[in-house]
C-alpha cells in the first residue's frame, strides 16, 4: 500500500510492503500522526510551536521540551560539533531577513546566537545565553521520517519506505533501488544504485529557482560578509546514512564544505553523492 | 545501511535535450480514500451544477485557472463531504481528495495520484491539457515504474491552493445543503 499526504510543507509518502498489509492502515495513519506532531512541536511557520517558544524566549527563562524536541536539539548540537560549526540551525533570523521564513515577533536590533548558545538544563529542560532564531526545518524532516519508520517497523511491517519530499527512508529486507532527480529537470530521476535499512536526503537549489526568486535557502553560519550568508550552488547534493536526521543534516556540511569526504562523514559513517548540473 | 551505488548511472549524465516524459505515482483509489477519510460513513455522490458565476468565484479565490468539475463531490450522511479535485501546474499533476466536516473544517487531504513531467518544453500546455477534464475511472497510463525518487523538497504550495478551492465551494456552494441534511 502506498499512501501519500501534504505535511511539512511538502508530499510525505508512506509505502508499505507486507503480505497482511490491509490490515495494516491503522499503523499508516499512525505514523502520519507522528509526523504531524513533529510538525506541531518544530514548525517554523505554526507560531504556537515549542520551537517559536524557544525562539521567544529561550534566552529569557529555562523552557520545558518534549523528549523528541530534546532528541531533534541533541543531534544537532551533535552535528555542530563534529562539522565544526558548518552545520547551525541557528540562522533562522538570516531567512527571515531575506524573507524565506515569515516573521512572528519585532526584529529588535538583536545580536543572535547559535546553537552553540543553547544548553541542556536537565534532559527536557533547555536554555539560550543568548537570543536565539532556531530553524529545524531539514533536520527536523529527517527526524519525522525516522519516527514514522519507527512506528511502522514496530507494529511489525517487513519492509517499506517514508518519503518526505525527497528526504527518503527505506526498511526491511529488501534492497531499494533509489532514484534522485535530475537537478536541470530535462531528464528522468537517475538510477543510482540500490539502499537497503538506510536513509538518503538531498539539497538542490533548482526548485526553488523554478518556483521562486528568493536568494538561496542553505545559509553559511560562518559566513564572514554579507556576500556569503547566502550559499549559491549549482547541482545537488546528496548524503547517505543510517537514520534520516543525520542524512539531511549532514547534506549542509557537504554544500558547504564541498567535500565528499569531510571527516564528519565518517564519523556518521555517511556517504555522499553529488549529480552536477 | 546496506548502500550498493550504480557508478554507471552517476557518470553518465549529461546535459543533453529530452523530450517531455513524465512519471506518474497513483496512491489510492477515491473509494479508498473515502474510507480512510471518513470511516464508518455511506457516502452519496452529489453532483452539482458550476454556474459561470460560482467557477469565477473559485478562480479567484484560489489563482487556478482550470475549471471545477462539479461531478466528483460525495456527501455523508452527517453532512460531511468529500470532494476530489486536481491541480494541474507547469510541472505537475495532483490529484487530490479531501474531507470537511459539515461545518467545513478540513478532516484530512488524501493525495489520489501525482504526476511530474521532465524535459524542455514542460510549459507546453499539451502537457497539461491531457490532465484538463480527465474521468475518474480514466487513468492516463504513465511510466509507473520509478518508485524511491529523492531530491530537492518540493513545494505543496500548489496543492494549498487547490484545497482553499475545495474550502470555498464549501462556503459558496455545500454550506447550505450541509444542514439539509440532518
Amino acid at each position: 500500500m502506498r499512501r501519500c499526504r501534504p505535511l511539512l510543507g511538502t508530499f510525505v509518502e508512506i509505502v508499505i510492503k507486507d503480505q497482511m498489509e490491509a490490515f495494516h492502515t491503522e499503523l499508516i495513519s499512525e505514523a502520519f500522526a507522528s509526523i504531524e506532531l513533529v510538525q506541531k512541536l518544530m514548525g517554523f511557520h505554526q507560531h504556537q510551536s515549542e520551537l517559536s517558544k524557544m525562539n521567544h524566549a529561550a534566552h529569557l527563562r529555562p523552557i520545558q521540551i518534549h523528549p523528541w524536541t530534546a532528541q531533534v536539539l541533541l543531534a544537532a548540537k551533535d552535528i555542530h560539533h563534529h562539522s565544526r560549526g558548518l552545520f547551525d540551525c541557528g540562522i533562522g533570523h538570516r531567512l527571515i531577513a531575506a524573507g524565506l521564513l515569515p516573521q512572528h515577533l519585532f526584529l529588535e536590533q538583536i545580536h543572535f546566537g547559535g546553537l552553540a548558545d543553547l544548553e541542556f538544563l536537565e534532559p527536557h529542560l533547555i536554555y539560550s545565553r543568548r537570543p536565539i532564531r532556531l530553524d529545524l526545518g531539514g533536520i527536523a524532516k529527517g527526524f519525522a521520517v525516522d519516527q514514522a519508520v519507527q512506528i511502522l517497523q514496530s507494529g511489525g511491517i517487513a519492509g517499506g519506505a517514508v518519503n518526505a519530499g525527497g528526504d527518503l527512508r527505506v526498511f526491511g529486507d529488501a534492497a531499494e533501488t533509489i532514484f534522485l532527480r535530475d537537478p536541470e529537470g530535462r531528464r528522468p530521476p537517475i538510477d543510482i544504485g540500490k539502499l537497503q535499512n538506510g536513509a538518503i536526503a538531498t539539497s538542490g537549489l533548482y526548485f526553488a529557482r523554478r518556483d521562486s526568486c528568493f536568494p538561496s535557502h542553505i545559509i553559511n553560519p560562518t559566513a564572514n560578509s554579507l556576500e556569503q550568508i547566502h550559499h549559491e550552488f549549482l547541482g545537488s547534493y546528496s548524503v547517505l546514512a543510517q537514520e534520516c536526521i543525520y542524512a539531511d543534516a549532514l547534506t549542509k556540511v557537504f554544500i558547504l564544505s564541498e567535500n565528499a569526504h569531510h571527516a564528519c562523514f565518517d564519523h556518521f559513517k555517511a556517504k555522499a553523492i553529488r549529480i552536477p548540473a | 545501511m546496506n548502500w550498493h551505488p550504480h557508478t554507471i548511472s552517476l557518470l553518465g549524465i549529461a546535459a543533453l535535450a529530452a523530450p517531455i516524459t513524465s512519471q506518474a505515482k497513483i496512491y489510492v483509489s477515491i473509494e479508498q480514500a473515502q474510507v480512510l477519510l471518513l470511516p464508518n460513513q455511506l457516502l452519496t455522490q452529489s453532483p452539482i451544477l458550476i454556474s459561470k458565476g460560482l467557477q469565477e468565484k473559485l478562480r479567484l479565490a484560489s489563482s487556478i485557472r482550470h475549471p471545477f468539475q462539479g461531478d466528483r463531490i460525495w456527501k455523508a450522511k452527517d453532512g460531511s463531504w468529500f470532494v476530489v479535485d486536481e491541480v494541474v501546474g507547469k510541472h505537475e499533476m495532483i490529484q487530490y481528495a479531501v474531507a470537511l466536516s459539515p461545518r467545513g473544517t478540513i478532516l484530512g487531504i488524501e493525495i489520489l495520484e501525482y504526476v511530474e513531467s521532465y524535459g524542455y518544453e514542460v510549459a507546453n500546455p499539451a502537457w497539461r491539457k491531457q490532465f484538463i477534464g480527465k474521468q475518474v475511472n480514466d487513468p492516463i497510463k504513465l511510466n509507473q515504474d520509478i518508485q524511491n525518487i529523492g531530491g530537492a523538497t518540493l513545494s505543496c504550495k500548489h496543492l494549498t491552493d487547490g484545497v482553499k478551492r475545495v474550502v470555498m465551494l464549501y462556503e459558496l456552494a455545500l454550506k447550505e445543503q450541509s444542514s439539509k441534511t440532518k
